[in-house]
């Protein structure tokens, strides 16, 4: 991609296009990445993250981390914070799959007890997930108790046997954020998630058996803090989020934004750009159902976690606890928030929309379970299934240049049309297990889509964060087996 | 004569998939529509027609119709399990209204063979148009 000629190189990893790139951008673009994936991202990122530094209220800059690609409104890959009373929310700075995102999984076993086992385990584990289209969860709830999900996410799930009793302190916003409101959620919303508590989804959602890879175990001193002792130690990472019900609260609201713009003198250029005042009864209403499906999400993923501790005890014959199957931690990656942050001086409020991007705060940030709290929250950033993932570190400099927020994952280089016109999925699949990666998947269609060809390096945008400062690396997990949708 | 046709666009929105549509009448275009949008979730060959749903949408404009429509077969995918194979759209000459009946099954996961499970139509890109006797529409849909 033509880099703009007006963008400044601030440093190896950061890239600057001023607002007088175009008309109406109230703030400059940031972009982190080095000069080869700055050239490599597509025309649609410079696009979108121009756009977004033109909404109204948004503060200090517009962000495009380095996985960002082309999305719809907002990229993926994009941060944005707004002043809760100037600034607006924004659906399409959220995606539809409201608090998508990551839960890592450690255990006590090695890859050697774990190999011979791998198919075993896959396909008891694409037994107890449900994954693909048109599925129906495991959970089976009623109106009542669902909305009990919306407001209490994964503290519901403890309630009703799904989990013990630490692991809400193991993920973001300890499990559920405040603020839900049901009567906001639509009827439609409720009747597409309520069956589908439990479910995996498809596109790039999977659930993946990993070891910490022999040679990339970056900081084990780090790595102990969350529980990784040793090179080869298996862990289960599970990537997804609120399924069809934060989808259709995304299409619910983005109808009312869209209605709503004109009278609230609101003008964008993409019409998935999309917004309200935060402080609008339309910000608040989307506010308060997003928040549903962001608990919902969090319940998801903790249900997944009950199933997956299920999974490895029938495989193993020992119980999840003498496995040691603690949550290391769970981060949203497509999420607004209200956080308070440092800028010019004081200390304010801030709407922060992460959208394909992930929280990482810093060591003595409240809000990090108080384990990790001296260290910084673990962050989570989930790599194609051939490639495999990193476990990183939040870091203070985040909190100054990033409102706390680094990268989520790889980034797509090739749509989803192209890569199943050029890949199979039989032959990956065969490819893959000839590697060692062991993958189940709903369609060989879908399979394609996910090829590690079809996506960035991660290696070289974990790196780009790390030099950057934003989240430091700690160990990088390699797949050996892998279920997707 | 009615000429569904559409044509997926492998360049735009990387991680989701998009399409253009066309065709001569608004039902024409919402059919050939709802068809790719199925032709993503599913190899609408293999789909039958066992059931018949009629569903009835309202909007402020046309370009509202189609976004509500296409949600509504998302939902029905995920609600009632249910894929379609045809659509017979009819819309309101003031295309505020559309009722459209559509024959399909329900998810046959041994039998189909399913694609993407399609999480939102988004709005980047979107829009109906007529031009010169032809109605087009892009879409891109969130996965």
């Amino acid at each position: 991609m033509p880099v703009p000629p007006q963008t400044k190189q601030i440093t190896d990893t950061v890239w600057e296009i001023p607002p007088t790139y175009k008309e109406g951008m109230k703030v400059p673009a940031r972009l982190y990445a080095t000069k080869k994936l700055l050239e490599g991202m597509d025309q649609g990122v410079i696009e979108q993250v121009t756009n977004v530094a033109s909404l109204p209220g948004i503060q200090r800059y517009s962000y495009a981390m380095a996985d960002a690609h082309w999305g719809y409104g907002f990229p993926i890959g994009g941060v944005a914070a707004f002043d809760p009373e100037q600034g607006v929310i924004s659906p399409g700075g959220i995606g539809f799959d409201i608090n998508c995102g990551m839960r890592l999984i450690r255990t006590n076993l090695r890859f050697a007890e774990v190999k011979p086992k791998v198919k075993e385990l896959v396909d008891m584990l694409f037994q107890l997930v449900p994954t693909g289209v048109g599925v129906k969860g495991f959970v089976k709830v009623n109106q009542s108790s669902f909305e009990d999900v919306m407001r209490w996410g994964v503290k519901w799930c403890g309630e009703n046997g799904y989990g013990w009793e630490e692991d809400a302190k193991m993920v973001e916003e300890g499990g559920f954020i405040k603020g839900a409101d049901p009567a906001k959620v639509s009827r439609q919303a409720s009747s597409r998630g309520i069956q589908q508590l439990g479910t995996l989804g498809s596109g790039n959602h999977y659930l993946e058996i990993q070891v910490v890879d022999p040679g990339r175990f970056f900081d084990p001193k780090m790595g102990k803090n969350f529980g990784l002792v040793d090179e080869d130690q298996v862990v289960v990472m599970i990537h997804c989020g609120s399924r069809g019900f934060g989808h259709q609260i995304g299409s619910d609201y983005l109808r009312v934004f869209d209605g709503a713009m004109k009278r609230y003198g609101i003008t964008v250029r993409d019409r998935e750009l999309a917004c309200a005042p935060f402080s609008s009864k339309e910000g608040q209403d989307y506010y308060g159902a997003m928040v549903c499906a962001a608990n919902m999400a969090f319940a998801n993923r903790q249900v997944i976690v009950h199933r997956v501790r299920e999974a490895f005890q029938k495989v193993f014959r020992r119980d999840p606890e003498a496995l040691d199957m603690h949550i290391i931690y769970d981060v949203c990656h497509n999420i607004a928030k209200v956080e308070r942050h440092a800028l010019d001086g004081a200390t304010r409020d801030l709407v922060v929309h992460r959208k394909g991007a992930t929280r990482s705060f810093g060591p003595g940030h409240p809000d990090i379970p108080s384990r990790y709290r001296q260290m910084g929250q673990p962050v989570i950033i989930g790599g194609s299934m051939e490639t495999g993932s990193y476990l990183l570190v939040g870091t203070a400099k985040a909190m100054t240049d990033t409102f706390g927020s680094t990268a989520h994952g790889s980034g797509r280089t090739m749509s989803r049309t192209a890569a199943r016109r050029e890949i199979s999925g039989e032959a990956l699949q065969k490819s893959m297990e000839k590697r060692g990666i062991y993958v189940k998947a709903a369609t060989y269609d879908g399979l394609a889509e996910e090829a590690g060809v079809a996506y960035k390096d991660i290696s070289e945008v974990v790196e780009t964060m790390h030099s950057a400062g934003i989240s430091l690396k700690v160990a990088a997990l390699r797949p050996i087996g892998n279920i997707k949708g | 004569m009615k000429r569904p046709a559409y044509r997926f666009l492998p360049n735009v929105a990387l991680a989701d998939v998009a399409f253009s549509a066309r065709g001569d009448t608004p039902e024409a275009l919402f059919e050939a529509c709802a068809a790719a949008l199925t032709e993503v979730m599913v190899d609408r060959r293999g789909v039958r027609r066992v059931t018949t749903r009629e569903v009835s949408v309202r909007a402020r404009d046309i370009d509202t119709l189609l976004y509500d429509f296409l949600t509504e077969l998302i939902v029905l995918k995920d609600v009632d399990s249910l894929l379609f194979k045809t659509f017979a759209a009819h819309i309101s000459h003031d295309q505020r209204r559309m009722e459209c009946t559509m024959s399909g099954e329900t998810i046959d996961r041994k039998r189909h063979r399913l694609r993407n499970d399609v999480k939102a139509v988004t709005m980047h890109l979107f829009g109906v148009s007529h031009e010169r006797g032809v109605w087009r529409a892009t879409v891109v849909l969130d996965i």
